[in-house]
């Protein structure tokens, strides 16, 4: 009979129509936070991994000025390390100003880089844009430079013109820049090899690169070869901080071979850590609004509540029935509270379906968005990268279907203890 | 008169309409404190442009500048509508502190500290000299050099809440500036082995603009060396852009169209004389349509937001649906009394409407007043949990930004107060629309009794 009971009462609950909108209220909220969540994280971790994909994952940084000389050997020790995978140098300039043409000056900055080991560390050639085919010529110096630096991007669809980017490949531009120990600045004539676009907006719009043994015999000519940073990729899985440790050892040993009293340990760090500040500033950004939108999405509670205990006002006599049926007063409750959690399980999996469609298509949304209304939402220039990142973070997606879940509970607790507390006798007499 | 009579007994009667009050007030409250702050910065933004921009500019898209403008800017001295005037150098230039490595690139900008002070805000960004900005380039170490005006975050770092230490007197550094100078064609103005310019500066006095990429990226320069060193004095005098400020009661558009009419007119006079070209890349803007490209993302963040709280706020249209889909439920017989001695269908409407209206007006007071409340105290609360946990809202270390913006912005709370009530009537309509057209009949027969 207690079955009997059961099922009718679930019955009752399912006809109601208004129990839908519960479901959709909690979907809809579930799916806002998830897209948001998704997108803010996907942004925090694009940023996490631009640093990895175009600085290795450990850096050798020494503090101010100070360059490595023979890195040749150090990278061969490094290398002897079982956790790392490859490592490459780097020769930087702080700034550079660079003429590319008519009326065209641009401040840059300037990285000598190992083009032969350097894929090995970070994809250089496969953000070479690759519109060469211009027989530059092995005599003359070549340079890469950042698509941004050549060319701006439409300003509806944030999409460069390839074939204007093409034109500056074996174009001859000048660039000028500084070197310490020397008052004058000095002055480096190449040409473009290929435009390099890496899809962060600080390097396309910033960097030029060039081979590091031409870039050191321009700014420091005689010195042999020179390096002012070590990028380091470890391999698969390795444990960050280990890896450190391991690192610092090898640099240590090398600082005192080569008698670099400047050497420290605090040189090596991981490039994750070096963006641990503007990360952190990031996921309190990502706290405030999951918190805003959250306490905004708890209406939810109130409407699950009103909606559960509309159904109680007006079924109140079919409930009395089944109590005098037999079923008791916490069986009732019970059902109640789980029917919320039926509402919650629905809404929250409609909720992830939605939020999931969204955010993996959210760059065909946002370039139909930018077709169809002229309105360009996510800009490059703007927010660093020039693709949305559309991963769903399922950490995330757990929580918030959780706390839905917990939240539709909530709000059908007290219409449960109502809907416990009816009494047949008073329900269902005749007057 | 009884419809108000009605609707109010309902709003005292009814404890179920706290939950829809509730549901607006925290809406309401969410909605103001978040937009107040987002527009707050937005505005302040908007503002900080403007002031670097001043009113109008014109501005030649390329660095090779424009030719002719001596005249022009002296016409327009002379006109009453414009009360600044300045003729701006623009270029990007290589600074590097002599004796040390470190080199930035950055933008330069020489300007005459009075006109662009009387044109802009330059004056008010000054540290030293903001009540005599016509001293801005005079140093204080060696007279013989000039001296340079440099962007605040270059030269200091900024504190907890964004406040910069300053020395009493400017700080004594130089400057070594290397530019590529243009002729008027856009070729390098000087051939052979060393195409640049270089000149040292001696650091005057800095600028605190409230933009990022002016406190960290500018420097200025009096408007004689710059355009020597970018050698735009010869053979013909040319610069970047002109800054014009109007004059006040003069409105921006009667502003713009005078200037864009004058500068029309200076173009037909020149069309023929040497280097008329380079009017092909200047164009006359207000400072809004100058800076644009920098707005519009905060602009469409507001936009965003905007968005994504209206949809949010539809939950307080479901909430108020249901709850008063319930009130209506229980008061099938008091309509059905309304209905048989002669009430309208569209007057029973209109008093569940009326009392939606007043859970909407007291929901939405009780938001408000706690959202500016909050907004009073959110720099004091954000003062204590940096003094007790450390914790900031944004880091101004990292954030260019001062206090959290906390105006209250009445027109933004009207708007905001408006969707509410507008959204309790929305949500309270199917259901009065449902109790006004029962059928007295049918509520009132014995069995529904």
């Amino acid at each position: 009979m207690k079955h009997l009971s059961f099922f009718l009462c679930f019955k009752y609950l399912c006809r109601k129509k208004i129990v839908l909108l519960s479901i959709a209220s909690v979907a809809m909220c579930c799916g806002l936070l998830i897209v948001v969540s998704s997108l803010f994280s996907g942004f925090i971790a694009a940023v996490e991994n631009s640093a990895s994909e175009n600085m290795g994952d450990v850096v050798i940084d020494p503090y101010g000025s100070m360059r490595v000389p023979d890195y040749d050997e150090l990278i061969s020790e490094l290398e002897k390390v079982d956790v790392v995978e490859a490592a490459t140098a780097v020769l930087s300039s702080n700034g550079g100003l660079l003429f590319l043409g008519k009326g065209n000056v641009r401040a840059v900055l300037l990285w000598g880089i190992e083009v032969g080991r350097r894929d090995a560390v970070s994809p250089f050639s496969k953000y070479l844009v690759g519109s060469g085919g211009v027989d530059i010529g092995d005599e003359v110096a070549v340079g890469y430079v950042g698509i941004g630096v050549v060319a701006k991007p439409d300003a509806v669809t944030d999409e460069y013109d390839y074939d204007e980017v093409g034109e500056f490949v074996g174009r001859k531009v000048r660039l000028t820049t500084a070197v310490s120990g020397s008052d004058k600045p000095r002055r480096i004539t190449f040409h473009i090899a290929d435009i390099s676009q890496t899809g962060v907006h600080q390097f396309d719009s910033n960097f030029v690169y060039m081979p590091i043994e031409e870039l050191s015999e321009q700014l420091y000519p005689g010195k042999g070869k020179i390096a002012d940073m070590i990028q380091i990729k470890l391999v698969g899985g390795a444990d960050e901080e280990a890896a450190v440790d391991k690192i610092r050892g090898v640099w240590r040993e090398f600082g005192k071979k080569k008698k670099l009293d400047w050497a420290s340990p605090l040189d090596v760090e991981t490039s994750r850590l070096k963006q641990a500040r503007l990360i952190g500033e990031y996921r309190k950004q990502m706290g405030m609004l999951m918190l805003i939108f959250g306490v905004v999405s708890g209406g939810v509670i109130l409407l699950i509540f009103c909606i559960f205990y509309l159904i109680v006002m007006t079924k109140i006599k079919d409930i009395a029935i089944i109590k005098s049926c037999g079923l008791g007063s916490s069986g009732v409750a019970v059902l109640f509270v789980f029917f919320g959690l039926v509402v919650g399980v629905a809404g929250s999996g409609f909720g992830i379906l939605i939020g999931w469609l969204m955010t993996k298509n959210i760059n065909a949304v946002e370039a139909w968005v930018s077709s169809a209304l002229g309105l360009n939402l996510w800009k490059s220039s703007t927010y660093m990268f020039s693709r949305i990142p559309n991963v769903v973070y399922w950490d995330y997606v757990y929580w918030i279907a959780g706390a839905a879940i917990v939240a539709a509970a909530l709000g059908a607790l007290v219409p449960a203890i109502a809907a416990s507390r009816v009494r047949p006798v008073r329900i269902l007499r005749y007057e | 008169m009884y419809k108000l009579m009605l609707a109010t007994r309902y709003f005292f009667k009814r404890r179920i309409n706290l939950l829809a009050m509730a549901a607006i007030a925290l809406c309401v409250f969410i909605v103001v404190v978040v937009m107040s702050v987002m527009i707050g910065l937005v505005s302040d933004f908007k503002e900080k442009n403007h002031s670097y921009s001043g009113d109008c500019v014109i501005h030649s898209d390329s660095l090779v500048g424009f030719a002719y403008y001596e005249d022009f800017v002296s016409e327009l001295e002379g006109e009453k509508f414009a009360c600044g005037v300045s003729p701006v150098i623009d270029g990007f230039g290589l600074m590097r502190r002599p004796g040390y490595e470190d080199n930035i690139g950055l933008q330069i900008r020489g300007v005459d500290p009075v006109k662009h002070s009387a044109a802009t805000g330059f004056g008010d960004t000054l540290y030293y000299h903001k009540d005599n900005p016509e001293k801005a380039f005079e140093n204080i170490y060696e007279p013989n050099l000039p001296g340079s005006v440099i962007g605040v975050s270059i030269i200091y770092k900024s504190g907890s809440f964004g406040e910069y230490d300053h020395f009493p007197v400017p700080r004594d550094l130089k400057f070594e500036i290397t530019c590529f100078p243009l002729n008027a064609k856009g070729g390098l103005a000087r051939g052979g082995a060393d195409p640049t310019s270089t000149k040292v500066f001696v650091n005057s006095d800095d600028t605190h603009s409230g933009l990022v990429k002016v406190d960290g990226g500018m420097i200025y320069l009096p408007f004689d060396e710059a355009q020597s060193m970018f050698e735009m004095g010869w053979p013909i005098k040319r610069i970047n852009s002109i800054h014009i400020k109007f004059s006040k009661g003069v409105s921006a558009d009667e502003g713009m169209a005078k200037v864009a009419a004058m500068w029309a007119k200076h173009v037909e006079r020149n069309k023929d004389k040497t280097y008329a070209n380079l009017f092909d890349n200047v164009s006359v803007e207000d400072w809004f349509r100058y800076r644009r490209e920098i707005i519009a993302p905060m602009e469409k963040e507001q936009t965003m937001l905007t968005i994504l709280f209206a949809m949010l706020g539809i939950i307080t249209v479901f909430v108020i649906f249901v709850v008063f889909y319930m009130i209506i439920g229980h008061k099938t017989r008091d309509i059905g009394i309304m209905r048989s001695i002669g009430v309208s269908s569209w007057s029973v409407v209109s008093i569940f409407l009326l009392f939606a209206g007043m859970v909407g007006v007291v929901g939405s007071a009780i938001g408000a007043s706690a959202g500016c409340s909050f907004l009073v105290k959110i720099n004091d609360m954000e003062d204590w949990l940096f003094e007790n946990y450390e914790w900031q809202l944004w880091n101004r270390e990292i954030y260019a930004i001062g206090e959290i913006p906390h105006d209250i912005e009445f027109n933004v709370i009207a708007v905001i107060v408006a969707c509410a009530i507008g959204a309790a009537l929305l949500g309270a309509f199917v259901p009065a629309v449902q109790a006004g057209f029962k059928r007295p009949v049918e509520v009132l027969q014995v069995n529904q009794v």
